[in-house]
């Protein structure tokens, strides 16, 4: 008998099914990973094996069966979760050593030598040991996983169930977050449950449970997954067929094509099961712009931006150039300051420090922008829509306020939702529809003025990696047939990829700037963006 | 200008769609009006007395039977002083009145005599009133001579009753919190899902959406006034209405403004939904107790007085007062709009450029 049986385990919220019947055995030592698209029910899932939610199945964890919260009860003594969210657990006015000794206590632990050992080597494992007086609130986002990770270590828990631990934290906290996982489960024992938005991390775990609409629809070890799928992934094609999807050099078909293949990645089960369940990416078109623009060379041009909140500097001296036709990533973990200089540039914030032009043009002062807002299209953070309009309403109402003449306005809102693939969505409301549509309707909204320069702010956060491909193909169809420029922000060091040029921000100040071809000439050895950024985070240490 | 229209109807429309808004504000200006109209009791009533009889009747009997329903429930005899106090202790009893055994024959014989009175202080209002009853009562017994008679009448209000009066305080406390919160609500809900700043970005002039935004806010506060009054103030309290209908909804207007640009300022510090609840109540609460809505202007403290000079409520209170009951003319209620409309300009503007900036 396994350690951890999780058998015939289903969640329900009211007529929603987050879970349905999902079984997995797990023994001590093993990190199982889970991954899968946002509201796939791994969440749920992790919640009913905490004990916190009501479900139905059973779980049974060394001989000791559970299907209720209080049920469970009598061996959460032996459990420990921390929730999605960087520092939810934490309490902001409380510093290092006085969440160690809080949580210590709420656990009941005996403060003898033994455990003063003990959180000595949590403390150092996790690099905390110089910081023991900082509050929680003045770390940084990385620095507060690893104190919530040791936090849920302190009781030395048997099962440990992390629902996104690193997601948002820079890319050496986060290697170091593994580092700290693999040694407790050596020494300890413990079995590991971890999701992740990351598929570079999958690869670290001993097994993998791909989910998708509240099912496992793949199980196993990276290896063995990357087989299942290597027989259906091909270099792309220039004119590939229809019940195919192309995505990031690779193209990927059910059916044999006469090309040769190529190293599939963990992405690739996404497409290839969606491939199986007949779906493909809707075809993107973007025509020509109706409206001629003369684009400047250089469209933005920052120069020693500086944003201070009280004693926080937020950006410390940036200089940031966009040209025209250009799609430039702005990376970095939560809390580098990718969204306040956004804001800046859109005069959301106020700049205390340093120059900036837009499209040729000075701003000193909002007069300087007035002229400007019809030229720049704005995405914000998590898709800002009004929740009680509909589709329809909301794109109309955008374009009222831009002053678009009703029968343009209802010709292009009606062009774009086929061209994008939401044109059955339209009568709903926002709060109804997937990630993925919500996010490609905000770009229309974006877009319905035909903007010369489009700033994104982490777009692509929470989205499905079906969504997320659907969504950088029409970023590059727009760059094409519009020569519009592109900010983008976001904390997936891999979508760098997909830019032109990506500058890497940390803490406020910038790392990096190069173009893509230039990094990876200066990185030979380098897999993936990952390990680049990873080199400039250890070098600046 | 079409942009106000747009922005307008946009507002209205969100607001129908969420049934969570419409009924509070259907709550407030409906059931929440009636209950404070009907639930406030000044008068006695159903007050419980006690007595305890040493004196063996006539006289004792003759002023117990003067407390009576409603206001008072028949008096329950005691056996001794003590079981009476023991009763008061125990809330059965709130008066109690302990006769004599001398107290008729001192009566009869012409010479000063004493009733003792036991009262339960914890429930003031009411067993001070009783208390005023009894002494009211006394005074018929003592077949005094004086050449002095009292001959009362009242004004704007003939019947006394404090039901509409409450009714209407409240309706207006109703109003300043709702106009208050709705606005401040529509602007922190818009910071909340991020729409506010696309709004900043858009090529309209922000100042035109926040007045469209709150027009609207204050024209639904508006629109509930008139359903209040007609299906709770008039019908249900009776309330007067001696002046000009329009100059009170004129008066409101100008009122909504002054509060909106409360809930500009309080939408403009908070972050979420959750502290416009908290900071409402916290700027609220003392303009509320300096109008003279719950103790009147010349009772309080000079310098609260002075302070309520500030409170664009007080204006509002006394003007509508004016029109409700006294039936005072346009030209006499002047003051009250000029304060109205000047507290109303300052704190709007305030609100308006707390709330509109861009950099």
């Amino acid at each position: 008998m396994a350690d951890l049986e999780i058998r015939n385990v289903s969640v329900k919220y009211k007529k929603l099914t987050a879970v349905s019947d999902i079984s997995f055995v797990a023994n001590s030592g093993e990190i199982i990973g889970f991954i899968g698209a946002d509201g796939a029910g791994k969440s749920s899932l992790m919640h009913a094996i905490a004990g916190i939610i009501r479900l139905s199945g059973e779980i049974q964890y060394r001989g000791y069966t559970y299907k209720s919260p209080q049920e469970s009860e009598k061996i959460k003594s032996q459990i420990s979760f921390m929730p999605q969210g960087i520092g939810l657990v934490l309490y902001g006015t409380l510093s290092v050593s006085e969440h160690l000794d809080f949580f210590a206590d709420i656990r009941d632990i005996k403060k003898d030598t033994k455990f003063l050992e003990y959180k000595k080597r949590l403390l150092h494992m996790s690099g905390l040991t110089d910081f023991t007086n900082r509050l929680a609130q003045n770390l940084s986002g990385g620095m507060m996983q690893k104190l919530s990770l040791i936090c849920a270590l302190l009781h030395r828990p048997k099962l440990l169930i992390l629902d996104e631990p690193t997601t948002g934290v820079d890319p050496l906290s986060r290697l170091e977050l593994w580092d700290i996982l693999d040694d407790i489960r050596q020494k300890e024992g413990t079995i590991i449950l971890v999701s992740t938005a990351y598929m570079q991390e999958a690869a670290k775990m001993d097994r993998i449970l791909l989910f998708d609409e509240g099912e496992i629809i793949a199980q196993g070890t990276n290896k063995e997954l990357l087989e299942s799928v290597r027989n259906f992934t091909y270099a792309k094609m220039d004119k590939p067929p229809d019940d195919t999807i192309s995505f990031d050099k690779k193209t990927y078909s059910l059916k044999s094509l006469s090309i040769q293949h190529k190293e599939p990645n963990l992405e690739a089960l996404f497409f290839v099961n969606a491939l199986k369940k007949n779906k493909t990416l809707p075809a993107i078109k973007i025509q020509e712009r109706q409206s001629q623009e003369k684009i400047p060379q250089i469209v933005m041009r920052a120069e020693g931006i500086t944003k201070r909140f009280g004693s926080f500097v937020a950006n410390d001296h940036i200089n940031i150039t966009l040209k025209s036709g250009e799609i430039l990533g702005l990376l970095g973990a939560n809390g580098a300051g990718k969204t306040t200089f956004i804001k800046m540039l859109l005069g959301l914030y106020s700049i205390d420090e340093g120059k900036l032009m837009l499209l040729d043009k000075a701003i000193k002062n909002s007069n300087d922008r007035i002229n400007l807002k019809s030229k720049i299209g704005y995405v914000s953070q998590h898709f800002a829509l009004y929740n009680d309009l509909s589709v329809r309403e909301n794109l109309m109402y955008f374009a009222n306020m831009h002053k678009i003449p009703i029968d343009a306005a209802l010709n292009r809102i009606k062009k774009y939702s086929y061209e994008l693939g939401f044109d059955e969505y339209m009568d709903k409301f926002p709060k109804e529809l997937p990630l993925g549509v919500n996010q490609r309707f905000s770009i229309a909204a974006a877009l319905l003025h035909e903007p010369v320069v489009l700033f994104l702010d982490e777009p692509t956060s929470g989205v499905d990696t079906l969504a997320r491909a659907q969504f950088w193909q029409i970023l590059h169809k727009l760059k094409t047939k519009w020569g519009i420029s592109i900010l983008i922000t976001t904390h997936y060091m891999s979508e760098a990829e997909y830019c032109d040029r990506v500058v890497l921000l940390k803490l406020g100040k910038k790392i990096v700037d190069d173009s893509v071809e230039n990094l990876y000439k200066l990185h030979p050895n380098a897999k993936s963006f990952e390990d680049i950024f990873l080199t400039y985070f250890k070098g600046e240490r | 200008m079409k942009i106000f229209f747009i922005v307008f109807s946009k507002e209205i429309m969100s607001f129908m769609r969420s049934l969570a808004l419409v009924s509070v504000v259907l709550y407030a200006f409906t059931v929440d009006i009636y209950i404070a109209g009907a639930g406030m009791q000044i008068k006695p009533r159903n007050v419980i007395i006690g007595y305890v009889d040493y004196s063996g009747g006539g006289l004792s009997k003759k002023i117990l039977s003067h407390f009576h329903q409603p206001a008072f429930i028949t008096p329950k005899p005691f056996l001794s002083r003590q079981k009476l106090s023991q009763a008061i202790f125990n809330k059965e009893v709130l008066v109690g009145f302990i006769f004599n055994s001398d107290f008729e024959k001192a009566y009869r014989k012409g010479q000063n005599t004493n009733l003792d009175v036991l009262i339960d202080a914890t429930a003031a209002s009411q067993s001070l009133t009783t208390l005023a009853y009894l002494q009211n009562i006394i005074f018929n017994f003592e077949k005094l001579k004086i050449p002095l008679k009292i001959k009362s009448h009242k004004l704007f209000n003939q019947n006394a009753d404090n039901h509409s009066f409450m009714a209407l305080t409240e309706l207006l406390s109703v109003i300043t919190l709702l106009i208050v919160i709705l606005t401040a609500i529509v602007f922190v809900k818009e910071k909340e899902d991020g729409t506010w700043d696309i709004m900043l970005l858009m090529p309209v002039n922000p100042k035109m959406v926040i007045l469209a935004k709150s027009t609207s806010q204050v024209l639904i506060v508006t629109v509930g006034v008139i359903l209040s009054l007609g299906f709770v103030l008039f019908p249900a309290f009776n309330t007067p209405m001696n002046g000009s209908f329009w100059n009170f909804i004129l008066l409101t207007l100008l009122y909504g403004f002054s509060s909106a640009g409360i809930g500009l300022f309080v939408a403009a510090v908070s972050k979420d939904v959750m502290q416009v609840a908290q900071f409402s109540i916290v700027i609220m609460m003392p303009l509320i107790f300096l109008s003279g809505a719950w103790t009147p202007i010349y009772a309080m403290n000079p310098i609260f007085q002075n302070l309520s000079l500030f409170s664009p409520l007080r204006y509002y209170i006394e003007g509508s007062e004016s029109i409700f009951y006294r039936g005072t003319s346009f030209v006499d209620l002047l003051p009250y709009f000029g304060g109205v409309t000047l507290l109303g300009i300052v704190l709007y503007l305030y609100g308006f450029t707390k709330i509109g900036k861009l950099f």
